[in-house]
């Protein structure tokens, strides 16, 4: 599919500048189209049949995020996203002020294609590979005061910090737990892992934030993250919705799953732990 | 003569060579005239900040083409427009120019990119220009 590149295009950050030469550099070398933010916020239709035919990715500078926040109020479909500032971090590569990308910039900036290329492969290998992660159907339920929360009676293992993780083979797919969708109430966006990085135990494989907070995901499992689930850029009330089936966060390629395992709970024992931990929120 | 803060603002004419002149020649007017830029993505997304800091300034707005995109969302957020630049009416005066590509300029552009910048400084009373 032909991709186009939505851009925050920010003028006075040097993030902004280097997520503008990103998307210029996407042009040139892999043909992708870019969409001008300001036009589209003012005229959508204009780009309506492309962003239909096309893969979107979004760029943003700095943390506030100025295309994805402009993505969301149109109600874009984006199939894949990238935080400059971020991936500065990630990288070690220390960005200065200056709004002229000097060597280090373009560094980056060439590092994030490379990024976004390796990205692609992997989830187009993710499309081939069949597995059977379906919904849950039979739930354990923990009561309290008004609340239930459901907790998948088999099939799922689960950490201290509500995770989940479900496993066919040498993949495992992870999310959270109904508890913590219940906490955070309304989730309003989701801000997903590097796709191919390796990950320990209790790494980070996402956020997610809501009006009343945010919270960093931790992965049960050890791995590779072979794919994130971006319909959740779009769509991140999918986590409360259905936490253990379309909501989830990330797929792994496991790497030590034998000894994750010990560390990981089975539903009987993960409903005690909610049971305590509702009522602790409670006080 | 106005206590109010200058801020200039292009277009995101990103991929138009006429949008990176607006951007480079915002960048040389607010140094000639040690005014401020803003994102305007950021002011467009609807970001609280940057809708408080235009109502209290003079905004510029250099516009690429005639879809005016900078001011009118200057205005449409509620900012000043007192200036509004169109980098298209500039090469008006340069016939058969050859400003350059969307990432780089060349000659031609620079020359239209200080054209506009010092206009601009000369507006805002910083006349001796580098
Ligand atoms: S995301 Fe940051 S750099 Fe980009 S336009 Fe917004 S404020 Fe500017």
């Amino acid at each position: 599919m032909k991709r186009v590149v939505l851009p925050c295009n920010g003028l006075d950050k040097a993030f902004g500048v280097l997520s503008c030469e990103l998307a210029l550099k996407l042009c040139e070398t892999n043909g992708a189209q870019i969409v001008c933010p300001v036009l589209l916020n003012n005229s959508p239709a204009r780009y309506e049949k492309t962003l239909a035919e096309s893969d979107l990715l979004v760029i943003d500078g700095c943390p506030t995020r100025c295309a994805s926040k402009l993505a969301n109020n149109l109600g874009l479909k984006v199939d894949d996203k990238i935080l400059v500032s971020e991936q500065a971090k990630s990288s070690g590569l220390e960005i200065g002020d200056s709004l002229r990308p000097d060597p280090v910039g373009m560094q980056l900036v060439d590092m994030m294609i490379n990024d976004l290329a390796a990205r692609e492969s992997d989830i187009s290998t993710q499309e081939l590979i069949p597995g059977d992660f379906e919904s849950p159907v039979d739930f354990l339920s923990v009561t309290h005061d008004k609340f239930i929360f459901k907790i998948p009676s088999q099939g799922y293992l689960f950490s201290e910090n509500d995770t989940w993780v479900r496993v066919i083979g040498s993949r495992a797919r992870v999310g959270v737990t109904d508890f913590v969708q219940q906490n955070l109430t309304d989730i309003t966006y989701f801000e997903p892992a590097q796709a191919g990085s390796q990950i320990e135990q209790f790494d980070e494989v996402g956020s997610l934030e809501s009006g009343k907070s945010m919270t960093d995901v931790l992965s049960p499992v050890s791995g590779r993250i072979i794919a994130v689930n971006i319909r959740l850029a779009d769509s991140p009330e999918l986590v409360n919705e259905d936490p253990y089936g379309n909501g989830w966060i990330a797929e792994i390629e496991l790497a030590d799953f034998d000894s994750d395992k010990e560390l990981l709970l089975d539903a009987q024992s993960y409903s005690r732990i909610v049971e305590k931990k509702a009522a602790e929120v409670q006080k | 003569m106005s206590k109010r803060k200058t801020i200039i603002m292009p277009c995101s004419g990103i991929g138009k060579v006429h949008g990176l002149i607006a951007r480079e020649a915002t960048y040389a007017a607010a140094d000639m005239a040690n005014a401020e830029t803003l994102c305007l993505a950021l002011l467009v997304s609807g970001d609280k900040d940057a809708r408080a800091k235009i109502k209290d300034a003079d905004c510029i707005a250099i516009d690429g083409c005639p879809k005016l995109c900078a001011a009118k969302n200057v205005e449409m957020a509620g900012g000043r427009v007192v200036k509004s630049v169109r980098v298209v009416d500039s090469f008006r005066g340069h016939r058969g120019a050859e400003p350059g590509t969307a990432t780089a300029l060349a000659d031609d552009g620079w020359k239209i990119v200080r054209e506009i910048a010092a206009d601009i400084a000369c507006g805002l009373g910083k006349s001796e220009v580098k």
